[in-house]
């Protein structure tokens, strides 16, 4: 499909994350994410190490094999982006409520 | 409650869930679809997912509360990886683009993956390639009707299951040493087959030949498996299970009593001293032996190196692998020559076209080798130069034929030149010895020890080749036995042969691990005894309550018995 970048690149909302837990975001960081990002009605996309992907897939999470310092771009993007974005680094910075 | 009856082998009583693994095949298949099946291909895929998604679930409601927050935790992630459209996205591209099977579509998307995984440097991280393979296992598992391989699972797949299988091969009994199974239960299989050499290696009880009746089981059974006594109960009331982990407890107090010996020495009541020596495969294993004392390695196999992999170990790799089995002990390591052929197949390397009708007397362990010299030279050339490293002595399996020995001997004459021309350093007095488990070594075995430096008797394949009996078949192997006249008299041919020559001789068979057996042995002259390591301390036992000269007096009328039930009494009155 061809991108419109005239209406949809204005109004989304881009931030830059670090991974700061130990373990990184290993197969249960990653299913916590899911499951917050499947509660917004934006489109939520997370970009790592020259890969996109959609942030609510698991599958796709995994796929950046993120470790402990990774920087993560989030690019959310609807009616709830603002939310989406603090919510997720919310959970990334309380290193998805592991033991440290 | 149901009690089911087979072969008992290894010690001991495990308490477990069963695990069934059916597979007609260890790969996975891959086959061109047409392109109108393409549609139908990704429907199928999808149900497969569906099915695992489904039994994942089951799993959960299944054990409920009893699991721990950790796995539930990652059931869920699992549970997520199955929903998530991406596997299916993916493995519908390859299908719909390559028109292959689902299976092997999924497969592929799965091994990206693992790729992806395996280049992270975080240990921690690069290990959750798990999660992702056993989602993957799981659908794999469902579309071919729960067709799981054994090998390639993850490492710990099977911890405290007791595994139901048809039967292992050699290289799933490698496989297998990863996880930590409580027990084994085959339809196939008799005493000595691969199975029960793993069970008894890991010291964890293995019903064998169970034929029909492991059908019964069902995967999370709990099971009750008595390894001594051939028995399974299949869900058992309170009442069994509490007695049979009364037993348990038993043995295991048994088995550290048995720990106290380690430190002893192995000298029979009127002071004869027997060496105990022990039967390794993995250099991991040598550390057991020497922990449990063992006055060397009698048998190291190296055949383990060349399987489960596409590419022959070459001369530098074999060389790394010896030394450090070599580094390991400080008493004489006797490494035997590739033991190739007939029930140990190479994966990789050699050729599998020409299909031998009867391969256990066909191109087979030193007849391959001197056929084959790309193969053997490189493994002569790492031993001769392993050997500066340790106490080094070389076997060579299955000799049958003098003119074997004298093609063996021009070879290492050539090796020991080659290495003296590049300057490589080696130990030129290594001694050569050969194993008799052929009925012709062991009834010429006179002009064997002549040439040789050391014999050793190799009962297994010595006593399937004089009694006609293949020891995997399990409709025959109730003929296999060790102490059936013929093999007495070959035994005692190959003991006294060697005792002329001045030649040590030694047996590394299970027979010489067997407590059975450990008495006639000792009265027909066998005083080098080698073995699984997790049985030397049981023989030593009954070395240190025996008598030799007594039990040499003993001889003729054990010698001159000839009924099966005769030689069976005199065998009781011997062991009492």
């Amino acid at each position: 499909m061809l991108k419109c970048g005239i209406d949809s690149s204005q109004k989304m909302i881009e931030a830059q994350i670090p991974v700061v837990n130990k373990l990184g975001l290993h197969a249960r960081a990653a299913s916590k994410l899911v499951k917050l990002t499947a509660g917004f009605e934006s489109s939520i996309k997370f970009i790592g190490k020259n890969q996109e992907v959609d942030a609510k897939s698991i599958m796709g999470i995994l796929m950046l094999a993120a470790t402990q310092g990774t920087q993560i771009r989030v690019i959310a993007d609807g009616s709830d982006e603002r939310d989406a974005v603090d919510a997720i680094s919310e959970m990334f910075e309380q290193c998805f409520g592991e033991d440290e | 409650m149901l009690a089911l009856h087979g072969t008992g082998v290894g010690a001991g009583i495990a308490v477990g869930r069963a695990r069934i693994i059916n597979r007609n095949s260890d790969k996975i298949s891959q086959y061109t679809i047409a392109q109108e099946h393409v549609n139908k291909e990704i429907e199928r895929l999808e149900r497969g997912i569906e099915t695992a998604q489904h039994s994942l679930l089951e799993l959960g409601k299944q054990f409920g509360k009893e699991i721990p927050d950790e796995v539930r935790a990652l059931l869920e992630a699992h549970s997520l990886m199955l929903k998530d459209p991406l596997i299916l996205q993916e493995s519908s591209r390859l299908i719909s683009e390559q028109w292959v099977n689902a299976e092997f579509a999924l497969n592929q998307y799965g091994m990206r993956l693992e790729r992806v995984f395996e280049q992270i440097q975080d240990p921690y991280l690069s290990s959750k390639s798990i999660d992702v393979a056993q989602v993957i296992q799981r659908v794999l598992g469902a579309m071919t009707d729960s067709q799981e391989a054994i090998g390639g699972q993850p490492e710990g797949t099977y911890d405290g299951e007791i595994i139901i299988v048809n039967d292992l091969t050699p290289a799933d009994t490698i496989e297998l040493r990863k996880h930590q199974i409580i027990g084994f239960v085959t339809k196939l299989g008799g005493p000595t087959s691969h199975t029960a050499i793993l069970a008894r290696s890991m010291k964890i009880p293995a019903i064998v030949g169970m034929h029909g009746s492991v059908g019964y089981l069902r995967t999370g059974d709990l099971l009750i498996i008595d390894g001594k006594r051939g028995v399974i109960l299949a869900n058992p009331d309170d009442q069994a299970l509490a007695a049979y982990q009364r037993r348990r407890e038993k043995i295991i107090r048994r088995t550290q009593a048995l720990e106290t010996l380690r430190d002893a020495e192995s000298v029979s009541l009127d002071g004869q001293r027997i060496m105990l020596m022990s039967n390794v495969e993995l250099p991991d294993e040598v550390s057991y032996s020497v922990k449990q004392n063992a006055e060397g390695v009698g048998l190291y196999r190296t055949e383990f190196m060349f399987m489960n992999r596409e590419q022959m170990p070459d001369e530098e790799e074999q060389l790394e692998v010896y030394k450090q089995v070599l580094e390991k002990s400080d008493c004489p390591v006797t490494i035997r020559t590739l033991d190739l052929g007939a029930d140990k197949q190479v994966d990789g390397g050699r050729s599998a076209d020409h299909q031998s009708t009867n391969p256990a007397l066909g191109l087979r362990a030193i007849r391959l080798c001197l056929h084959d010299l790309g193969l053997f030279k490189p493994q002569l050339r790492a031993i001769y130069r392993a050997s500066v490293f340790g106490k080094a002595r070389m076997m060579v399996p299955m000799i049958s034929n003098v003119e074997e020995l004298n093609q063996l001997f021009k070879l290492i004459d050539e090796v020991k030149q080659e290495l003296a021309e590049q300057k490589c350093p080696f130990d030129s007095t290594l001694q050569v010895g050969g194993m008799i488990e052929v009925p012709a070594a062991a009834i010429a075995a006179d002009i064997f020890a002549r040439k040789l430096d050391f014999l050793s008797i190799g009962t297994n394949d010595l006593i399937q080749y004089t009694l006609a009996i293949d020891r995997i078949d399990d409709e025959v192997n109730y003929l296999y036995d060790p102490i059936h006249p013929s093999i007495l008299r070959l035994v005692k041919n190959v003991i006294d042969a060697g005792f002329d020559a001045g030649v040590p001789v030694s047996m590394c068979g299970e027979m010489a691990g067997d407590p059975a057996y450990t008495r006639i042995l000792l009265a027909l002259g066998l005083r080098e005894f080698s073995m699984d390591p997790a049985r030397l301390l049981e023989v030593k036992q009954i070395i240190r309550m025996s008598d030799v000269s007594q039990l040499k007096m003993a001889l003729p009328k054990f010698m001159n018995a000839t009924e099966p039930e005769e030689l069976r009494q005199q065998l009781v009155e011997l062991n009492q």
